[in-house]
């Protein structure tokens, strides 16, 4: 389910796409070599804390650049503002507003800057501030505003522009139940809309319901993509590399190749090693117990080799039950 | 809450301009920058940082203020050509002190106070070109601080003069050489806000701690009498100074320079204002935005 698999060309005018993309702040892994073909519809962007996802939603939007490789959104290059937002309309994980505004006037400003005249940009306003359910609360400054309202009317002020392309990045945060359901209503009529919606959790759970399809982030390497249900079965079946250390690693991988369990072997170099691929490591060791006892081997270690894309996994499923 | 609209009113601006789509809409980059200067002319006089502005513009008038009426000024200055002389005087520091820390800490908190507040951003994800940024931002600091010291520039020499009642001051104002005098100093004035907010924007988008830049380039003003001549030249207040009406002398220990004519003094101050605005929009095109040691 690799997204290099299907990549589309980087000139793609209906879909939002990585090719080849790195963000290295300095020596520090921002994401590493991501390419993505994103269309239209509802996109989870999914990892724990640290995994890459905001650093890749600042690139799609030009807030950072790319180190290496190429973003297009709709075929629009991300170093293109004046091209790019009207396109794309971004709601940040900064939870900060310029000092002293209302809600009405933070969001009627920057549509003015847009270039909107008086009447139209009026409109509009009044019309983002509907659909967040923040017209009462649009006349006082959002300095008062709850941590709940002013998720709302940063979301009112992304989507204030009609963008085609909506970036949300943590969008339900804040949000209570009533206000949650309401705010995915919207990103559900905008998919519908044929707009492209990404939203970003750290939840598999938070986005596994609305989403179209999921993208599956750790450490700054998407480790899988594609509709949820296809990402969950690829990491419960996806099988365990095992790396094992002993004095007679030819026998011990000929032995084990045997198995119906295991899928892949391979003899380190030094013949005192094999890499194993299974996907049932329970059955494994109990087969190897059997054969270390048979063979009198003298086994020197035993290492799971891709705990961390297992861990992020089952961090991401345990996160649904919060 | 409503569900989307099908139709997308950004389309209308989607369009690209007539000459392909590489080609600047000049209508758009207007209402564009008009939409800046509403946001930042409001940032720039109603805020608390213009207080501080207002503060440093209109102490010096309420100095001379006092001067003027308690200090007896014409038993010791003969009449309005001698006050024009103290004026030129009191000019000078106006512009080192008052025109200089307002030009600090307006311009440079344009991009340095939305980084500290984390709200720059809003402006980056808007179809705003970042030149144009720098542009609007620049000039509506520049027309704000402009109006306040056109004024205050204006009061300080009225009330220098007013010691010498109505009739003496308005006949030195209008049948001698008063109102020009007035203007050149007006226009000195917005000319070192021209000069210096481009310097301290630059310094802005540059540097994390900008305050230890001015400190520098105060110091550089500073000490530019003692400077040689070739390094006066690397300044601002050299070209200013030699705009001033009524030339001062810079004691003993100055260094000589050939005054500059105000037809080169004029446009080389211009050309190093687009200078530093060029570069400063070289700098805003390459900015990422992440705040991370911006605190």
């Amino acid at each position: 389910m690799s997204g290099l698999d299907d990549l589309g060309p980087v000139h793609d005018d209906a879909a939002i796409v990585f090719d080849n993309v790195s963000k290295f702040y300095g020596d520090v892994l921002g994401i590493n070599r991501v390419s993505l073909r994103l269309p239209g519809g509802i996109t989870g962007l999914v990892g724990p804390n640290g995994a890459g996802k905001s650093t890749l939603m600042n690139l799609m939007t030009g807030l950072l650049r790319p180190t290496e490789g190429q973003i297009r959104v709709l075929g629009v290059p991300t170093d293109q503002p004046h091209h790019l937002f009207h396109k794309i309309g971004y709601l940040t994980q900064f939870d900060s507003f310029p000092a002293h505004m209302t809600g009405h006037q933070f969001i009627y400003s920057y549509l003015r800057v847009h270039g909107h005249p008086h009447p139209k940009a009026e409109e509009m306003t009044r019309r983002s501030l509907e659909r967040v359910n923040l017209v009462d609360a649009a006349g006082r400054r959002m300095a008062g505003y709850s941590k709940g309202m002013r998720q709302r009317i940063r979301l009112a002020q992304a989507i204030s522009h009609d963008p085609r392309v909506l970036v949300l990045d943590e969008p339900l945060n804040g949000l209570d139940p009533m206000a949650r359901s309401e705010v995915i209503e919207v990103f559900e009529a905008l998919a519908e809309d044929g707009h492209h919606v990404i939203i970003s959790s750290h939840i598999l759970h938070e986005v596994d319901m609305i989403s179209d399809r999921v993208v599956l982030l750790s450490g700054g390497y998407v480790v899988a993509e594609g509709n949820v249900h296809g990402v969950r079965s690829e990491m419960e079946e996806r099988p365990i590399q095992i790396l094992v250390r002993c004095d007679k690693a030819p026998l011990l991988a000929s032995k084990l190749f045997e198995l119906d369990i295991v899928v892949e072997v391979a003899l380190h170099d030094d013949r005192k090693g094999i890499l194993l691929r299974t996907k049932n490591a329970p059955d494994l060791y109990g087969h190897m117990n059997h054969l270390v006892l048979e063979h009198d081997l003298k086994i020197e270690t035993v290492t799971v080799a891709d705990s961390d894309v297992r861990a992020v996994y089952a961090y991401l499923i345990e996160g649904e039950s919060t | 809450m409503s569900s989307a609209p099908s139709t997308s009113p950004a389309a209308t601006m989607d369009a690209a301009p007539q000459g392909g789509p590489d080609a600047v809409d000049w209508s758009l980059v207007r209402r564009q920058i008009t939409g800046i200067l509403r946001l930042e002319i409001r940032k720039n006089l109603l805020s608390r940082r213009a207080f501080v502005l207002y503060f440093l513009a209109l102490a010096p008038v309420g100095l001379m203020t006092l001067w003027a009426l308690f200090a007896s000024p014409t038993e010791y200055i003969s009449g309005p050509i001698e006050a024009s002389r103290v004026f030129a005087l009191t000019y000078v520091g106006y512009l080192g002190t008052s025109i200089f820390l307002s030009c600090v800490i307006l311009f440079m908190s344009l991009f340095r106070a939305e980084i500290l507040e984390r709200s720059l951003h809003y402006y980056l994800l808007t179809p705003v070109r970042r030149e144009a940024l720098v542009v609007g931002k620049y000039v509506s600091a520049l027309a704000s601080i402009a109006a306040v010291y056109g004024v205050s520039t204006l009061l300080l020499y009225v009330i220098t003069m007013s010691p010498w009642g109505l009739g003496e001051a308005s006949r030195f104002l209008f049948q001698g050489p008063g109102l020009s005098n007035l203007l050149s100093y007006v226009g000195i004035s917005i000319l070192a806000c021209v000069g210096y907010g481009a310097l301290f924007l630059l310094a802005g988008l540059v540097f994390r701690n900008p305050v230890i830049t001015a400190a520098l380039i105060w110091g550089w003003e500073f000490i530019n009498f003692l400077l040689p001549a070739w390094l006066k030249k690397i300044s601002v207040v050299f070209y200013l100074k030699s705009l001033l009406p009524i030339p001062l002398s810079e004691g003993q220990f100055s260094v000589m320079a050939d005054p500059i004519p105000a037809w080169i003094s004029v446009p080389g101050l211009m050309l190093f204002t687009a200078l530093l605005l060029i570069l400063a929009c070289w700098r805003m095109r390459r900015m990422e935005v992440t705040y991370a040691g911006d605190d």
